[in-house]
């Protein structure tokens, strides 16, 4: 088990794939560990792709920093990461907290990036968002990381995912309540406390950017994606169809799809950001579709967009 | 090695020498939690700490008295070299770059509380089988859970403004305590036979 040293703290990281392949860098969202990026792996390898994943600090294997981990740590973290990987060119996704770092990266990196994929992403708290988070927070101090995951499963996945599994949620939360402690995913949620929003940075991200938010995802609606999406200058909002806020876990092989297709467009100068609006496919491999036009995306209704 | 305490006998019950050692372990250091707290609770004139402290002092000793009860004890040869290590452990420690020695001494507490409740977690050593009739598990589970709520007495102080010209003091007393905790409590498991869980720490 490999680790990066940033300062006195040790960084758990795991590298597969052709090392002289371009690479994606995966970040965890908050309770999550590096192991839940298996699929993708598998995937993105298949694809001719190198992964790397690592447990943010006070996640995992990672060191668990006892009273302050700020959020300046993990983009240094990830900085030294993506150093291990040499001159190639490199795509970094991340997903919720994953994706508040990974922007926070391409904000002081962007010119070592090559793509950047935001999902479930967020660069403001949102009076909805910041208040969710409190109530969480509240959750995880009064009812210890199993509440906290109580909470999250019905917030961020389908009926459709949960449905076969209500007998047997105690096997699906075991191993992240096992790996995550309560004091440090307080440290993480705590290193809101001074947030303050990276809209104004956004427009310097010149790195192509696909934006993926899941259809139904309640935790970071569209609108949140929307202000990636108007700021960040080569972008695209990519929605995912029937998806909630972790649709990496429930719809790892489509999002794989659309990780290593993005990779292609850009190494292959395809790709054409144009702050577009997609609708994708419901299965890997299927065909992309522009939103419909003159629609509003920010709404679940059918509305036409108001005249700009 | 496993990750987990066991094998458990048929009925899904923790060996006794494997509660033995592990409820040793909590009473040390939590009967050690409960003294410090008891000397420092008449100290303590400002209202809503000493409502904390007093909470603090009562769970602590809970936690003595629950596994008091609940573990199917037996005898340990090595009991009596563990406590003196124990205990000499838990004896207050000087915290560098903080001249008012009650003010230290009150972090060292609080770090001290910080790793108990923060490094140690009983239930993640309870195999998925152990049976909840067992009350030693549901002892572990008890402890475990209550930790996480009182560990938030430690980390309002400790990260608390009041804290803040010391921070980086506080910071090494707390990695100092974590590092300390987390070695005992590996050796605790390692001698009935659990492989700590993966940790960079």
């Amino acid at each position: 088990m490999p680790f990066l040293s940033h300062g006195s703290h040790r960084v758990r990281y795991e590298l597969d794939g052709p090392t002289d392949a371009p690479a994606y860098v995966l970040v965890n969202g908050l309770t999550q560990y590096s192991e839940l990026w298996a699929a993708y792996r598998d995937a993105l390898i298949g694809k001719g792709l190198r992964v790397a994943t690592f447990d943010l600090l006070g996640q995992g294997a990672s060191d668990k920093p006892e009273l302050f981990i700020s959020q300046d740590d993990q983009v240094e973290a990830l900085r030294l990461l993506i150093g291990e990987l040499g001159d190639g060119p490199i795509f970094l996704s991340g997903i919720s907290f994953g994706a508040l770092i990974a922007l926070r990266y391409a904000i002081l990196h962007g010119d070592r990036l090559s793509g950047l994929v935001p999902m479930s992403a967020f660069a403001e708290l949102s009076p909805q968002l910041q208040l969710l988070g409190n109530a969480l927070r509240t959750g995880l101090i009064l009812g210890g990381t199993s509440y906290l995951q109580d909470l999250l499963l019905p917030m961020n996945l389908s009926d459709t995912w949960l449905k076969p599994l209500l007998g047997n949620l105690d096997a699906v939360k075991r191993q992240g309540w096992l790996v995550n402690d309560v004091y440090a995913l307080q440290n993480l949620m705590e290193s809101f406390l001074d947030f303050q929003p990276l809209t104004s940075q956004l427009s310097s991200i010149k790195t192509p950017t696909m934006i993926l938010n899941g259809e139904f995802d309640f935790l970071t609606p569209r609108a949140l994606h929307e202000t990636l999406r108007v700021h960040i200058p080569d972008s695209a909002l990519v929605i995912i169809p029937n998806a909630y806020h972790a649709f990496t876990l429930e719809k790892a092989a489509l999002t794989a799809d659309l990780l290593a297709r993005f990779a292609e467009d850009v190494l292959a100068g395809r790709w054409r950001g144009n702050q577009a609006v997609w609708i994708a496919p419901e299965d890997a491999g299927g065909d992309m579709m522009p939103f419909p036009d003159g629609f509003d995306h920010l709404r679940a209704i059918p509305v036409p967009r108001a005249a700009s | 090695m496993s990750q987990f305490l066991g094998p458990l006998d048929s009925s899904g019950r923790v060996p006794p020498l494997q509660q033995t050692r592990v409820a040793s372990f909590l009473i040390s250091i939590h009967g050690a939690l409960a003294r410090q707290l008891a000397v420092a609770l008449p100290g303590q004139f400002t209202a809503g700490w000493q409502t904390e402290l007093n909470a603090q002092l009562h769970r602590e000793m809970e936690v003595v008295s629950l596994l008091m009860r609940a573990t199917s004890w037996a005898p340990d040869p090595a009991a009596p070299y563990h406590a003196l290590t124990w205990e000499t452990a838990w004896l207050s420690q000087p915290v560098s770059g903080i001249a008012d020695q009650r003010l230290a001494t009150t972090v060292d507490i609080a770090a001290l509380g910080h790793a108990a409740h923060g490094v140690i977690r009983p239930a993640a050593i309870l195999p998925v089988e152990a049976s909840s009739d067992d009350p030693f598990v549901t002892a572990l589970r008890r402890i475990e859970f209550e930790s996480s709520r009182l560990i938030q007495a430690q980390i309002h102080f400790l990260k608390s403004d009041h804290l803040k010209p010391f921070r980086d003091s506080v910071s090494a007393a707390v990695g100092d305590r974590h590092r300390q905790v987390r070695k005992l409590w590996e050796d605790v498991l390692a001698g009935i036979g659990i492989t700590p869980r993966a940790n960079g720490s």
